[in-house]
């Protein structure tokens, strides 16, 4: 950094200091955006009556990657974990139940990491939103391309587990 | 190593121990001392490195580092699944430790029993963690929430009770099955050991009410009502009373409770029947003997049992044996060993 011309430093220090004033979180689903509601929120082409729980911005950057998933999401901004004093009340919990009251969502979809914190918070949702709305969660598998035989064995059971027919 | 048998002599703090623990590290891919590579590396070094050649012409060689993660080679070539690594250096332990085995704390019989099924099955280290886990954040949930227990907190309780009914069910299964497969070998070197005189029995004890049969969801629901019911008492306690973390595995000398009645001699025994139990199930399971390694405890055991031992073992496994003096063994133990003096 010390061989840089100065102006060049100044322009980045420049767009750090802008990006840490204008980026917040969207109103409705708490993904990162300069805006007050995201891109993705914004876009009437999107399946508004899905919900993709994730736990941060980085996992919804991921799922989009894929280009798979066409509906929206809702960030928690965290996991659930006593030991850090995490509780719902500090996740984006009361949000998303009001979100799927009020935007009539049929399918609430948890992709959450498969850690005691990420199912303990899946369990929590799953039994405070299933009364009044389809929840399913991502399941756990093999990567793609991967060979059985070098497929660790937690996986391999956890892919196990989560099996169906064909 | 030259012969079999290699007996490490050497005064205390020389590293007679470290040496053992290498292999057992090199061979297991953990230590029965410490569950941190933190405390593997030598003070105020980055990283560690051992290497092994077996007789086999494999090479295998492991890096621990301070900032955490492992580097594992096998003929020079990165080895990324721990089954790759494990097998050409299987290894029993047995250390002045194990010989509390019988009348220690009951969490040294669990632990003793864990190494056991992660023998058999490595998948389990993946159970033992996450319950670890599970009963630390159910802990701490009742001390953070206890005072305001509210609606949420319930349902919270209810997400742990589900986790660790399913956690709880497969390690109580597969202790079980551990156990039952080590029965009979350590009743018949009991009965060897003792001269046709004890018969032993090893009866588990489950921390939680287990239905008959083979069903897993029938035992996990049991468990999971279980540990609802148990919440008042819970509250009052502040700690969880169902499940592995409360299990209890009896030794019983002809029926009676040998922690509680058995002397000191059929103790000591029981752990020489148990820990040549563990060498041949290993032994049996992977059609290969496994190497023992005893760390300061031969000289521990009186001259008898020291020639029992040493006939039960045999030329059939490899041995390395650790002491401070050479006189505490038996002439037979020193005949046909290479002695190392460090």
């Amino acid at each position: 950094m010390l061989r840089q011309p100065e102006e060049k430093i100044k322009a980045f220090a420049d767009a750090l200091l802008k990006a840490r004033n204008q980026v917040g979180q969207c109103q409705k689903c708490f993904h990162l955006t300069a805006e007050k509601e995201c891109e993705i929120c914004k876009n009437n082409s999107r399946d508004k009556t899905k919900i993709c729980v994730v736990a941060d911005s980085r996992d919804l950057l991921a799922l989009e990657r894929t280009r798979e998933y066409k509906g929206s999401y809702h960030v928690l901004g965290g996991l659930i974990s006593p030991m850090d004093g995490i509780g719902p009340e500090l996740l984006n919990v009361t949000s998303l139940v009001e979100r799927v009251t009020k935007e009539g969502s049929l399918e609430v979809i948890l992709a959450l990491t498969p850690s005691v914190e990420g199912d303990t918070t899946s369990l929590y949702l799953a039994k405070l939103l299933k009364s009044f709305v389809k929840v399913t969660r991502i399941a756990y598998g093999l990567p793609v391309g991967s060979e059985l035989e070098y497929a660790d064995e937690v996986t391999l059971a956890r892919a196990l587990e989560g099996r169906r027919d064909i | 190593m030259t012969k079999k048998r290699l007996l490490v002599i050497g005064s205390n703090g020389i590293g007679k121990s470290n040496l053992l623990e290498s292999v057992e590290l090199l061979g297991s891919l953990r230590s029965h001392r410490s569950s941190s590579d933190q405390d593997l590396i030598y003070w105020d070094e980055k990283s560690a490195f051992l290497k092994a050649i077996t007789s086999d012409k494999d090479q295998i060689e492991l890096e621990l580092r301070r900032k955490g993660g492992r580097k594992a080679y096998k003929n020079e070539k990165i080895v990324t699944r721990q089954i790759d690594l494990i097998g050409p250096l299987r290894c029993v332990g047995f250390s002045a430790l194990d010989l509390l085995l019988v009348r220690g704390e009951p969490s040294l019989r669990r632990h003793w029993l864990d190494r056991v099924v992660l023998q058999l099955e490595p998948i389990y280290s993946d159970l033992i963690s996450r319950f670890a886990r599970l009963l630390r954040q159910r802990n701490q949930l009742w001390r953070r929430w206890q005072d305001n227990a509210d609606e949420d907190f319930e349902a919270l309780l209810d997400a742990f009770d589900v986790q660790m009914a399913l956690v709880s069910t497969r390690i109580h299964r597969r202790r079980m099955r551990a156990l039952s497969r080590l029965q009979p070998l350590a009743d018949a070197w009991q009965k060897r050991l003792s001269k046709d005189a004890e018969g032993l029995k090893l009866h588990y004890v489950p921390g939680a009410f287990l239905e008959e049969g083979e069903e897993e969801l029938r035992f996990r629901l049991s468990i999971e009502k279980q540990l609802f019911s148990q919440r008042v008492e819970e509250r009052r306690l502040g700690s969880c009373k169902i499940g592995p973390h409360r299990d209890e595995i009896e030794f019983l000398l002809n029926g009676v409770s040998a922690r509680r009645f058995g002397s000191a001699g059929q103790q000591r025994t029981i752990v020489l029947s148990l820990k040549l139990a563990e060498l041949e199930l290993v032994g049996e399971i992977f059609g290969e003997n496994p190497i023992l390694l005893l760390d300061d405890v031969l000289a521990e055991l009186d001259p008898i049992r020291q020639l029992l031992l040493l006939e039960a073992v045999g030329h059939k496994h490899q041995c390395l044996i650790s002491a401070t003096h050479l006189e505490a063994f038996e002439g037979d133990w020193k005949a046909d060993s290479q002695i190392l003096e460090l």
